[in-house]
Parts: C-alpha cells; structure tokens; sequence
C-alpha cells in the first residue's frame, strides 16, 4: 500500500551528517566500550568472569582519563570543543567535571571489590550498572542542551536506583530503592514540566540560546527588567528537581533512608558521584542557562542554601548511626554549595571557582569517610556511631584516617575542606549585599555547629573503649586499602598545596558562561 | 472559539496537577507510578504543543526521549515492586516501615 | 491536523464541530485522570490510565504530529499499561486493598491540586495568551485537494503541512545523537538491572 497518498510527505527534508569531533568524544565512547565489553565478558564466560569484572570496570576508567587528559592538554591551543552547535561542549569545566566523576567512580569500585565479592549480590552486573550510571555522568558534564540534560540525568539516575536496591534480599535495601525511585521519578517529571516551559518561553532547547531569549522580550525584543510569572515558574520547577537530586532540603527526605539502607558502596556512589553531577547540571543551567534570569535563581538559590544548611546540620547533631550522619551532613554540605549560587549573578566566576573546588575536596573527603565506614563496618557488622568507639584502639590507622576526614569535612585547616569552606565564604561575602551578608553568617554559624558532631565521632575513635573490649585487628583487602590512600593522599594535598585546585578554577571555566 | 495552544497548555497543566497530587496522596507504588506516567503524559503534551505552535520540531523529538525514560522508568519502577512484594505481604508506601523516616 | 481540516472547508460549522469534539476528548482525559487517582481498585486506575492515555494520543492528533500519537499508542498503551497489569497480576493478593488516605488528606489534596493548577494555568495565561508568532513555513507541500461539485474548480493546489515524521528522524541523528545514544545504554541497562532484581533467587 502506497502510504505517500494518504499522508504526503515532504521529500525536501535532506539528511546532513552531523560534524562529530572524535577526540573530544572518546572518553564517553571509552566508557561506553568497556561498558559492552564488561556485559560480553559476562554472558561468554559465566561465572568464571566473576573474579575480573571489578578490574576490568577499574581499568576502563582508567583507560577514559587518558584521553581527558589530552583533552585538558590541548584545551590552551584548541579551546573549547563545541558540538551539535551548542548542544555538547568540552570545556574546561566539563573536563575537571569528567576527571571527578571518573575518579571518584574509580575509588568506589575499589571500595566495591570485595565488599560485593564477600557478600550475596549479583557481581558482574553490578559493575555494568555502574559504568553506565558514571557514563550518564560524564554525558551531563559535556551536556548544554535541555534534552540532553534530562537524557544524561536519566541515565545516571536509574542505574541507581537498582543499585541502591541490589542487596536483594534485604527488605531494607528493596525499600530504600523504591523510596529514592519514587522520589527520584517524581523529581525528574517536575524538572521536565520545567524544561518544556523554558522550550515555549524560549523555543530553543541549547543552553546558551535559551539564555539569550529569556534576557529579552520574544515580542519587541527589548531587554526585560524582570522576569514573566511562566519563567518564574519553569526556573522554580527545574531547580526543584535538581534539589531532589542534591538533596537539598526541604526535598531531603529520601536521602537518609535510601544512604542507609542501600550497600555502602552505593552509599559513597550516591552521595558523592551521583549528587556532584546534580551541582554540574545546576551549574550549567544556572550559569549557561539562565544566567539572564537572576532576579529568579537567586532568591531560589538562597532559600535552598540557608534551609539545606540549618535543617542538615541540627538533624545532623541527633544522629546514632554513621551513615545516617553523613546522610544529613550532606544536606548540610549541599547548601554550602548552593549557596555561591545565591550570588551568581553578581559574582559568577568567583562563585563558579568556588563550586568546583568544593565539589573537587567534597568528593576526596565525603570518599575517604565512607571508606573508613566500610572498614570499619566489616569488623563491627555495624554502621552506628558507638560501633567507631575505640577504633584506635586496634586499628591505628583507620583511625587517624577517619580523624583527618571528619576534620576536612569540619573545615579545620591545614585539611582539604578549609580552603573549599573560605573559598564559598568570600564568594558570598565578595557580593556584599545584605542578603549575601545574612548567608555568610549562616555559612559561618553552620561551620560551628557541624564541627560539633564531627569532633564529637572524632572522640569517640580516641576517647572511648572498644565495645565488649574486643580489640581483634581489621583486615583491610588492598583494593580497600588503595582507595583509603588516595582518598587521605587527596585530602591532605587539596588542603596543604590549595593551589592544586586553584590552578584549575582560574577563570573562564565554563563556555557560553 | 478557536481551540489555540493556550487551551493545551492548561489541559497538559490539568492534567500535571492531578497526577502531582495522586503522587502525593496515593500509597500504592503501583498507583503512583500511573500518577508518574499522568504527569509525563502532561509534560509532553506540553512539549508538543510548544512545538506547534513555535514551529519547532524540538517539541516531537522531546516526546521521542520522555517515552523511551518513561518505558525504562516504568520497568525499573515494576522490577522494585516485584522485589519487595517477594518479600513481604502488603506493599505500600506507607508500610516501608523498616526506615525511619 | 484539525487546522488541516478548517482550511479545507471554511466554514463555522467545521469550526464548531471541532470545537465540539476537542471539548469532549479533553473533557473526558481529564474525568478519567481523576478516576486514576481517586479509584481505590488498582485494576480500574490501569483502565483510566489507558483512556487518559488515548485521550493525550487524541491531541497529538490534534496538534498535527502524528508520530507522537501513534509512538504514544504503541509505547504507552501498547507496552508501559500492559506492564503495568502484569505488574498488577505479580503482586496481587500481596498489594491488599489500596485503601485511599482519610478524607481530610483526600480535601487537602484536592486544595493543593486546585493551587498548583491555578498557579500553571495563571503562568501560562500571562506567558502565552497574546504572543503571535511567524507561521510555520517548515515542510511545506503542495497538494491537490478534491472539492466538491458545488466549485467550479474540478481540483485545486493548496499548500499545507506536511508529515513531520521524516523530519523527527533527522532532527533525532543530527542533533540529538548523544541523548539518543544515551537512552540505548539507559535502556540496556533498565533491563538488565530490573531482571536481576525481579528475578527470583
């Protein structure tokens, strides 16, 4: 049957092959190929393939530094790489983004190995899950296009919700995946609702052209002043889904159930990979996006930040179990991060600076803790605070490790988290508006109180006896061990030598900015 | 009267606040995930709407992307169901009493 | 496609029939949205669904874009609500009754929806209500329409819209080849993970 007749078709359309610069894509088609090969290897080999499928994800990451390198190396001389006329750029921004989500992708298989190996869980899958949710990262790092952003966001949040979900025959791990899916879906319709007004407002979907109709009136093509109650409500509903997926309050709620019930890998997964690439989309939309618009994403920006701060921190001071507090601590950290962007519009490069270099320390330090909870935690059985007591009693080191994190977190120097702490405080405080001034209170006042629960674990390692006196040493496997070295190595470095980060934070981070 | 894009943008609102709301009231994850659907269906009315009426084949090609996530989600979503419900009697979100809140 | 039809035959009574028939189908989306919502029998919620569902692919039509109402047939109704059922039919008898929450929570509910929606609606209204925008003059066609005797013309050309379907396909491998290649992970990925964890041990 000749459909032509019943519906005609246009035959102008005419296909152009798009122009794909191969270079600036391989470390996503790196990732993609390990990906398939980790899948072929397993369904080939069956069980036998088990024992390599850790490494082989632990190499394939390693293998997609490479060209991120060569990327970052010819960055002087090329510049940023723009594709699909805007839609997915290399800039540096998207580089530094892509070493830390494959980094700290990295330090989590380790902290995967055996932890998955001792325990009942589906091995070679798990690691699939992984490489595609890091892959979803590294997309949403290079990602400056509407759809493209929801696509990478859905790819790095649904393998996570299995992922949380895999200790399969917990109960407690089966709910917290349903409760992070059922938020994380529900954030996701939100977000979209969102997009699809800023596409009508705008009738662009790349970043950058969004932002420069929504500066300007689509009728007369004057600048507007203020913004249109519908672009109002499209920043308020994209925002709103990106704070589910950095747990900023008041949208937290799934996240100490889901950190505790989920494996803690996951855990370390979720809270540190996974809610650094809802900042990167923040910070593409908010400095790419809608830059324009600051007379919205401020006031928003400020609310999440100061409620995200207060709410994290006092809940923080209540908690039993050790993953329930980093849970709220990172609520707490979510509004430090959140709050350069209440000042965005007036001080963008120094907030911009600011965000990556925390984002850079909060995953060294946040990495390195639940590290220590995991070693601890194949001891102990147990993942609540009075489990630590002790802990230098019969593992030394451990102790000193956790120390050195739980002091990061708290921003005491010369440790990592100062320097990212001062350098969020001046950004704040460089705008000196009113608003701006109240925040940095809030910034310092919340230091304090968090220094209190961190401090007060950090007792419990010295202080306390062990329980039942059972002083029997932890055996720490190498991979775990590896990934407690770099993790300390990393948080020492960022703290003594803070140019290390600066270095890369300069100025002009981001393209179309 | 014409029927202008405005009219389908309301609907596709209608439609978003009732599926918002069953999120928020209804307990059974089954039910919840319809409300999910509901919203997605608004969002790419929405979508193609927009496109209509901006002469942007954007829109379409949005729709394209929320139906295959909202297909993977919907799978996902189910699989979670199934895990749980193997493992306890009732299933709602009110019962995930092993966490706290 | 109903713009379509208006210029073929100008004319208020097309205008009124579609009118007509935009208003029913709209109507009824939304009766049934409700019902999705309000039913307590999970069975019933699924078969609203459908008809919420069919009533989205009706606007699409509507809209003119064809391929959204029939990816919307296939994919929803055809595969997301019988998923859904099977679904239902794994975990029946373990899902009980979906008893609905108290009245109270039911009003505040129904307070809450009427906010959010008077919010959008307000949002959209002011945005969207005057703007004018430039024809479409994208994949434009020539055809030849048969009219009626009552003409003196036996046959004349027109201009109209033709099928965005070709177009999607471009636009999808031309400028959207990175979500695209994204969602085929993602879509591996779905199904991998959900059999292992549906599965049983």
């Amino acid at each position: 049957m000749d459909f032509s007749a019943a519906l005609p078709v246009a035959d102008v359309v005419a296909f152009n092959r798009p122009a794909i610069d191969w270079h600036a894509a391989s470390p996503e088609l790196i990732l993609l190929g390990f990906g398939a090969l980790l899948t072929l290897v397993d369904v080939i080999f069956l069980d036998r393939a088990k024992q390599y499928t850790a490494a082989l994800a632990g190499i394939g990451l390693l293998v997609t530094m490479v060209p991120i390198l060569t990327l970052a190396n010819d960055m002087s001389e090329t510049g940023p790489r723009v594709m699909f006329d805007g839609a997915y750029v290399i800039d540096e921004f998207s580089l530094i983004m892509k070493a830390i989500f494959i980094l700290s992708g990295y330090v989590v298989i380790l902290l995967s190995t055996n932890y998955i190996a001792e325990g009942d869980y589906w091995e070679s899958e798990y690691y699939g899950l992984m490489l595609s949710a890091i892959l979803g990262m590294v997309v949403m790092a290079s990602s400056r296009d509407l759809i493209s952003i929801f696509v990478a966001f859905e790819l790095l949040s649904i393998p996570s919700y299995m992922l949380a979900t895999w200790k399969k025959r917990s109960l407690e791990s089966n709910e917290a995946g349903l409760k992070y899916y059922l938020m994380g879906v529900f954030a996701s319709a939100i977000m979209l609702y969102g997009m699809s007004l800023l596409f009508g407002a705008s009738g662009e979907t790349i970043l950058t052209k969004v932002n420069a109709s929504l500066s300007s009136d689509p009728l007369t093509g004057e600048s507007l002043s203020s913004s249109t109650p519908v672009l109002t409500l499209a920043v308020i509903f994209v925002i709103v889904g990106f704070a589910f997926k950095v747990s900023a309050a008041p949208f937290h709620n799934w996240a100490p159930d889901t950190y505790s019930g989920a494996p803690i890998p996951v855990t370390a997964f979720l809270a540190v990979a996974s809610k650094i690439a809802g900042f990167v989309a923040l910070v593409q939309l908010v400095f790419v996006g809608f830059y324009a618009r600051a007379d919205v994403f401020q006031p928003l920006m400020w609310i999440l930040a100061a409620a995200s701060m207060i709410i994290g921190n006092l809940i923080a001071l209540r908690q039993t179990d050790i993953v329930r507090l980093m849970a709220y601590s990172g609520v707490a950290q979510a509004g430090f991060i959140l709050a350069p962007l209440a000042v965005a519009g007036d001080v963008g490069d120094q907030a911009l600076a600011s965000i990556v270099s925390y984002l850079a320390i909060y995953a060294a330090m946040n990495l390195g803790a639940f590290a220590v909870i995991l070693a601890a935690a194949r001891k102990t059985g147990s993942t609540s605070i009075e489990s630590m007591n002790g802990l230098f009693s019969y593992a030394p080191g451990l102790a000193v490790a956790m120390t050195i994190f739980m002091f990061a977190l708290a921003g005491i120097p010369p440790l990592g988290g100062w320097f990212a702490k001062f350098q969020i405080f001046f950004a704040v405080v460089e705008q000196g508006g009113t608003w701006a001034i109240i925040l940095g209170v809030l910034l310092a006042v919340n230091s304090v109180i968090a220094l209190y629960y961190y401090a007060s674990v950090a007792r419990r390692i010295w202080a306390d006896q062990a329980p039942d006196g059972d002083l029997t040493p932890i055996r720490i496997p190498p991979s775990l061990g590896a990934a407690l070295v770099l993790t300390v190595v990393a948080t020492l470095v960022f703290g003594f030598l803070p140019g290390a980060v600066s270095q890369f934070t300069d100025v002009g981070l981001i393209a179309g900015g | 009267m014409e029927i202008t894009s405005n009219w389908y943008l309301i609907l596709s609102a209608l439609l978003f606040s009732i599926g918002a709301i069953g999120l928020l009231i209804r307990r059974n994850p089954l039910v919840m995930f319809m409300c999910v659907e509901l919203m997605l269906n608004a969002v790419n009315l929405s979508f193609v709407a927009f496109g209509d009426r901006l002469g942007d084949i954007a829109g379409q090609v949005s729709v394209f992307f929320v139906l295959v996530v909202a297909a993977a989600e919907v799978v996902v979503g189910l699989a979670l169901v199934v895990a749980i419900s193997r493992r306890r009697a009732t299933t709602t979100a009110d019962d995930l009493s092993v966490l706290r809140g | 496609m109903i713009s379509l039809i208006a210029q073929i035959t100008t004319g208020d009574d097309l205008l009124v029939a579609q009118n007509i028939f935009w208003w029913f189908f709209a109507l009824v989306t939304v009766l049934a949205g409700i019902k999705v919502v309000t039913t307590d029998n999970i069975v019933h919620a699924a078969l609203y669904l459908v008809i919420v569902l069919a009533g989205v692919a009706v606007q699409f039509v509507f809209l003119g874009s064809e391929f959204a109402a029939v990816t919307q047939v296939l994919v929803y109704i055809g595969a997301i609500v019988v998923l859904l059922l099977f679904g239902i039919m794994l975990t029946r008898g373990s899902l009980g009754d979906d008893q609905l929450v108290d009245t109270e929570r039911r009003g505040m509910g129904a307070l809450v929806a009427l906010l959010l929606f008077g919010l959008m609606a307000f949002s959209l209204v002011d945005g969207f209500e005057d703007v004018v925008l430039p024809e479409d003059t994208r994949n434009l066609i020539e055809v030849e329409v048969p009219i009626d005797t009552d003409i003196d013309d036996d046959e004349f050309i027109r201009t109209q819209r033709g099928s965005d379907t070709a177009a999607i396909g471009d636009t999808i491998f031309e400028s959207y080849i990175v979500p695209f290649e994204a969602v085929s992970v993602l879509l591996l990925a779905a199904l991998i993970g959900a059999v292992v964890i549906a599965r049983k041990e």
